[in-house]
């Protein structure tokens, strides 16, 4: 007979708390894939990560209506996730330079992209500190000041030092790869 | 005065009504301020041009989807967890306030109002004889003629219990490469590498954009179902038809075809009160009912049209089960299966069915 998860949200105790998993995931999906796709500049890549945070989102907030902090933590979980996936990408460019492997196939949403600025700009946040790319990434993807602060747990005006000082290392990044 | 502060330079780009005027009035005149705020302003610009995701493309639907079947997947619980360091981020889990209660509170009536009945995972057959065929079109007051094509980009229809209305994110249109057919509908598609033998290169690549269908219940439709809004979204779609090698035949031999799986979400209505309440339709052939019943779980299955005479295979394709159709005569084929990415893939033509199988193994 029927057991899917879908109908077994609906008549199971946990109703409510699934119900409203689901409406939190709705509001807060779209801007966690564009953080993710911010970091990651890739559509399957960013979605991918989106998946992983809002798995482990219900695991930590069954109810997200019942925690002040579930939507500043998948936005930081998203940025930090997606950091995460472009480290692992530097062993994967690492191994296929070492095994003299080519680059694999780009998929056509990729394909019109800027595919070399976006590579530079993957290197360039994995090199700086966690917090300026996580500052840049979430202001750079439609947080407000406000939005930004309650995500990283800092006050409203810090945001503009911490931006500020996130952007001028990222141009110094850029610059020095440029140089090679 | 001292110098304007970097973090209120950086703010200027932003928020300048935020900076306060002795700031304004000191920039005005500073020369070394002027150029840190032409610098901050360089600097933001361009961290906004390469972090900026505007281009992203998400469908929300699609994903929840995805999401509940990982979910439901067993050892989904011992998944390695998301984890953001406490340097960055310091929250107490379950701080849960009387006010947070309340919102809690009103997002479940929300939430309630619009819930997922409708999201297939798999396909399966289910034989239409040319009268369900009318009786289906009684009851929509849509003709099979008008689904093939000639249906206007939106419209509507009063049936018997409701309004039933439509509309399109965009025509059919034809497009010059898969990889644009590919970007314009977000579906990843994986041209067969190895065509069977008679099958040319693709000669027509279509797109079909997203189509929402709307059906309002009038008040007296039945218990659960009077008053709610059932809206179903279908695609986007892509076609690839492919011609024959002879290259004097405008023939299709082949045609390749992806589209988003269905999506259906109701204001109130479960889906076995909607299940109900279609297999209780008077006009409904009582053999077609009996059909759908035997497909199991309402929600999650989605039937394959099959007409009268064809031979009907379950099979699978990539490890996903597959309806794999023959006509009798043998002269052409065609499979339909989902993949697990929540894509439904269609391969067919004027080949026999291990051709159509070979096409669809490197497809799927």
């Amino acid at each position: 007979m029927d057991t899917s998860f879908v109908t077994r949200l609906r008549s199971s105790p946990a109703q409510a708390s699934q119900s409203a998993f689901e409406r939190f995931f709705r509001e807060e999906y779209p801007v966690v894939v564009r953080i993710a796709f911010g970091v990651i500049g890739e559509a399957q890549g960013a979605q991918d990560v989106a998946q992983d945070v809002f798995i482990s989102a219900f695991q930590r907030f069954p109810d997200p209506g019942e925690s002040e902090h579930a939507r500043a933590w998948v936005r930081v979980a998203a940025a930090h996730t997606a950091l995460n996936a472009i480290r692992g990408e530097r062993r994967r460019d690492r191994r296929q330079q070492l095994s003299g492997a080519g680059v694999p196939p780009v998929g056509p949403e990729e394909a019109v992209l800027d595919s070399e600025s976006r590579a530079e700009v993957r290197r360039a946040l994995r090199r700086l500190p966690r917090r300026a790319a996580t500052v840049l990434v979430l202001r750079h993807n439609g947080l407000s000041y406000a939005e930004v602060a309650e995500a990283m747990n800092v006050k409203v005006g810090h945001v503009g030092t911490m931006l500020r000082r996130a952007e001028s290392a990222l141009r110094k990044e850029l610059q020095y790869a440029s140089r090679f | 005065m001292p110098h304007v502060s970097s973090s209120v330079l950086r703010r200027l780009v932003d928020e300048p009504l935020a900076v306060p005027d002795r700031d304004r009035r000191h920039l005005a005149g500073c020369d070394h301020c002027q150029t840190e705020s032409a610098e901050a302003a360089r600097d933001a610009a361009r961290a906004a041009r390469l972090l900026g995701a505007s281009d992203q493309v998400s469908d929300t639907d699609l994903e929840w989807i995805l999401l509940q079947d990982r979910l439901e997947a067993p050892g989904a619980a011992r998944r390695p967890a998301v984890r953001v360091p406490r340097r960055l981020m310091n929250v107490s889990v379950g701080a849960g306030t009387a006010a947070a209660v309340g919102v809690l509170a009103v997002g479940v009536a929300a939430a309630a109002a619009l819930t997922t009945v409708y999201a297939p995972t798999h396909v399966a057959p289910v034989t239409l004889s040319g009268s369900d065929l009318r009786a289906i079109e009684n009851m929509t007051h849509i003709g099979t003629a008008q689904l093939s094509g000639e249906l206007p980009p939106s419209g509507s229809r009063q049936l018997a219990f409701g309004d039933l209305s439509w509309s399109t994110a965009g025509r059919t249109q034809q497009v010059s490469s898969i990889a644009r057919a590919s970007a314009m509908t977000g579906l990843a598609f994986t041209a067969p590498a190895t065509l069977p033998s008679g099958v040319g290169a693709p000669d027509n690549i279509m797109i079909q954009p997203q189509v929402t269908i709307t059906m309002q219940f009038g008040q007296g439709a039945g218990p659960g179902i009077g008053g709610s809004t059932l809206e179903i979204t279908l695609g986007p779609a892509m076609a690839v038809q492919y011609g024959g090698q002879s290259g004097g035949s405008r023939l299709t031999t082949l045609a390749v075809a992806a589209a988003r799986r269905p999506v259906a979400t109701s204001t109130g209505a479960s889906a076995s009160q909607l299940e109900s309440f279609l297999l209780s339709r008077s006009g409904l052939p009582s053999g077609l009912a009996q059909a759908i019943r035997l497909l199991g779980n309402p929600a999650a299955v989605l039937p394959v049209p099959v007409p009268p005479g064809m031979w009907v295979v379950r099979t699978h394709i990539g490890g996903a089960p597959a309806v794999l159709v023959t006509a009798s005569t043998a002269f052409a084929s065609g499979v339909v299966w989902e993949g697990s990415d929540g894509v439904v893939h269609a391969v067919g033509g004027l080949l026999d069915r291990e051709d159509v199988l070979n096409v669809a193994r490197q497809v799927g």
